[in-house]
């Protein structure tokens, strides 16, 4: 019996190919416009004015307090009535690019602030802009502090993107619930996808260990 | 008391203690020195167990460390041990880091405990500090926290780790008061340092190493005045220049 | 559309948003409850020097890290009654968030475990504490501490998780705003809604972490030179 609704779902592969190519494109997309759009503000975030400070500190609080369903909700049900028309796929990029960007703002925030005071002191000194002292002195530093949360934020939004099967994307999630409509076994069609998933998932958790572990090994520093 | 007989001791491929034989008398003081990496701290850690040996006899107190049949634990309860870093426990006060092990390893009732706590950080020079936490005391405060928390055990031997290392100068001398005081006595004692002062004043005797190995081990007087070899008059003329 | 905001029907719609914030929160903490139990144990299996008792745990926390909760929401929600085992849907999803935020908890109690100096365990050995007593009066008193800000910081996305369970159609604050989304046709108001209540939520465990973090700091840890 198992065997047969194994070869059921082996032969609809087609399709759980194109939810795992969706799955993979609509994470890739958001985690690239994420970053450059994180990063951004991240920097704006720790060397902007107080007011542009505190406006992207409110969005970041005001995404992170929230579950990303309802976020993805809210894009999905409310734009359109704004008069954006959007499909699913846009719906889904809007959503994981901007819960991406409000994460890896926070990560870069704290890259920023762990690089010592003197670095940005003697960066002043040597009379480089701001734009210099970023770009030479303050991210190269702070990059050994961002580099490990961020891949780790990275397994976040490809799990995240899961979510946008709820407005009906055919990812990677939806096909699994629409396989076991047809195969009425949970156990099995839910752990081939997550299998799908943790393809894509492990290798980065890994990556991220590695980055960690080498990262504290570097720097040989009792966390307390 | 302690008797070190062809003891060696690796890290992998590097000999850090090379073919140690060492006897410390009952009531002994005696000092190790020498340039750091010499393998003086790895020599008193293997004492109570910290460190392992691999080859050669360690007995303390008529009991062989490293053998199976040897309550390491039990062994532990008579010998007391002064780290570097303090390592005083950060989410007790001083008393309840005196009283800790008494009342749990011991088993020494609270009252009795306590009682002998506020003796013993009164006589470090700390009765005003008994309900104080590590982060509000001084590093020179702390380390004596951490001896009258050794000496609340009773321990029958004493090692000290590089006791003042890591104290601003001007808090030394109150714990070595402390530690000459407690060397009168009477105490069996093994104490890595570079005060020389010290050592002059309470050791019988200096053991000078130097690459994982005892080069040289005499009277403080012998030792200082008259270095027999190249190495140990090396070493003595950086630390007495400061 | 967006002018038409009615704020009439958000107020008659809000019992239900009353009750769905209430549900929330005690699925929340059920769940929480029950992670908590998941983590420890994970953790101690994970601590131990062997193998047999350390790899199933890490091979479980990394199968739940790797994969995403809705497809574990959806495992447990159409598998188990596959193997004859009918359940409440609430009771499923406090199942998945338990078993899932589990993982994530063993690995901050680890972390807190293992933040504590090498020092302070030697310290207690150098004493003649045995291993049980090193933990219970040693490691576990100041690992807890550094414990409690992440511990918060995994109930807030545990709150935000439940929503989840909003899709297998367990009555909370989601599915408040999915009924009025749709009963009224005012997604706006239904999610915009539903979005404050969890704001509210957010602001107040961000408020308890922060006043933990203020509490522990009276008490600064550090007695590091």
């Amino acid at each position: 019996m198992i065997w047969e609704q194994l070869q059921d779902l082996i032969r609809s592969y087609p399709l759980a190919l194109r939810g795992l190519g969706m799955t993979v494109m609509l994470s890739l997309i958001s985690l690239v416009l994420g970053t450059l759009l994180g990063f951004g503000l991240g920097v704006l975030r720790a060397t902007g004015n107080r007011f542009i400070s505190a406006a992207i500190g409110t969005w970041v609080d005001l995404i992170r307090g929230t579950p990303f369903l309802v976020q993805i909700f809210l894009i999905f049900f409310i734009l359109p009535e704004l008069g954006v028309e959007l499909d699913a796929f846009t719906a889904g990029i809007i959503g994981l690019t901007n819960l991406a960007a409000c994460f890896i703002c926070e990560i870069v925030v704290a890259g920023i602030r762990a690089v010592p005071k003197g670095q940005i002191e003697a960066a002043l000194a040597s009379g480089l802009s701001l734009w210099q002292r970023m770009r030479q002195v303050v991210l190269p530093q702070a990059m050994r502090v961002v580099l490990p949360p961020l891949v780790g934020q990275y397994v976040l939004l490809i799990k995240d993107s899961s979510v946008v099967s709820a407005i009906g994307l055919t990812d990677l999630t939806r096909v699994g619930w629409l396989a076991v409509q047809r195969v009425p076994n949970g156990l099995l069609v839910f752990a081939i996808v997550g299998v799908g998933y943790f393809l894509v998932c492990y290798p980065l958790i890994l990556l991220a260990r590695r980055l960690e572990r080498r990262m504290s090994a570097a720097h040989g520093e009792v966390k307390l | 008391m302690i008797e070190f007989r062809g003891v060696n001791k690796w890290f992998g491929p590097l000999h850090v203690l090379k073919d140690i034989t060492l006897s410390v008398e009952p009531r002994e003081v005696v000092v190790v020195c020498g340039p750091s990496g010499s393998g003086k701290s790895t020599l008193i850690r293997c004492i109570n167990g910290l460190e392992a040996t691999q080859d050669g006899d360690l007995v303390v107190d008529d009991k062989r460390v490293g053998d199976p049949a040897t309550n390491m634990t039990l062994l532990r309860t008579e010998i007391g041990f002064v780290f570097q870093q303090f390592n005083l426990y950060p989410h007790k006060t001083a008393l309840e880091n005196v009283t800790l092990a008494p009342t749990h390893v011991r088993k020494t009732p609270r009252a009795e405990a306590e009682k002998a706590g506020r003796e013993l950080l009164a006589k470090v020079g700390l009765a005003d500090k008994f309900n104080a936490y590590p982060s509000e005391l001084s590093g020179g405060q702390q380390q004596r926290v951490a001896i009258a928390r050794c000496l609340g055990m009773r321990p029958k031997i004493m090692l000290f780790d590089e006791p003042t290392s890591a104290l601003d100068p001007e808090m030394i001398s109150e714990v070595l008061d402390v530690m000459i005081a407690v060397a009168e006595e009477g105490m069996t004692m093994m104490v890595v340092t570079h005060e020389m002062g010290f050592a002059r004043r309470v050791a019988q005797r200096v053991v000078f190493m130097d690459q994982g190995a005892i080069v040289e081990s005499g009277t403080p007087e012998e030792f200082f005045s008259a270095p027999r070899t190249d190495r140990s008059r090396a070493f003595l003329s950086k630390i007495l220049r400061h | 559309m967006l002018e038409n905001f009615s704020f009439r029907t958000i107020v008659e719609y809000l019992p239900l948003f009353g009750q769905g914030l209430v549900a929330t929160v005690w699925l929340s903490l059920v769940s929480f409850v029950g992670a908590l139990a998941v983590g420890i144990v994970l953790c101690a299996m994970n601590l131990q020097r062997g193998r047999l008792l350390q790899a199933p745990a890490k091979i479980y926390i990394d199968a739940i890290r790797a994969t995403p909760l809705l497809v574990q929401l959806y495992f447990l929600y159409f598998g188990l009654p596959r193997l004859g085992i009918i359940l409440p849907e609430f009771v499923v999803g406090i199942l998945a968030l338990a078993l899932n935020s589990g993982a994530y908890l063993a690995e901050i109690i680890r972390a807190g475990i293992l933040s504590i100096s090498r020092g302070q365990v030697e310290a207690g050995v150098a004493s003649g504490m045995t291993y049980v007593q090193r933990m219970r009066l040693v490691i576990l008193p100041q690992a807890f501490r550094v414990t409690i800000p992440p511990l918060l910081g995994q109930a807030i996305v545990l709150v935000k998780d439940s929503a989840l369970l909003s899709l297998i159609s367990v009555a909370e604050l989601t599915r408040a705003g999915q009924l009025l989304a749709s009963d009224r046709f005012m997604p706006a108001e239904g999610f915009i809604t539903t979005a404050a209540c969890y704001l509210v939520l957010y602001y107040g465990l961000k408020g308890l972490a922060g006043l933990s973090e203020w509490w522990l700091g009276l008490r600064p840890m550090g007695s590091r030179a």
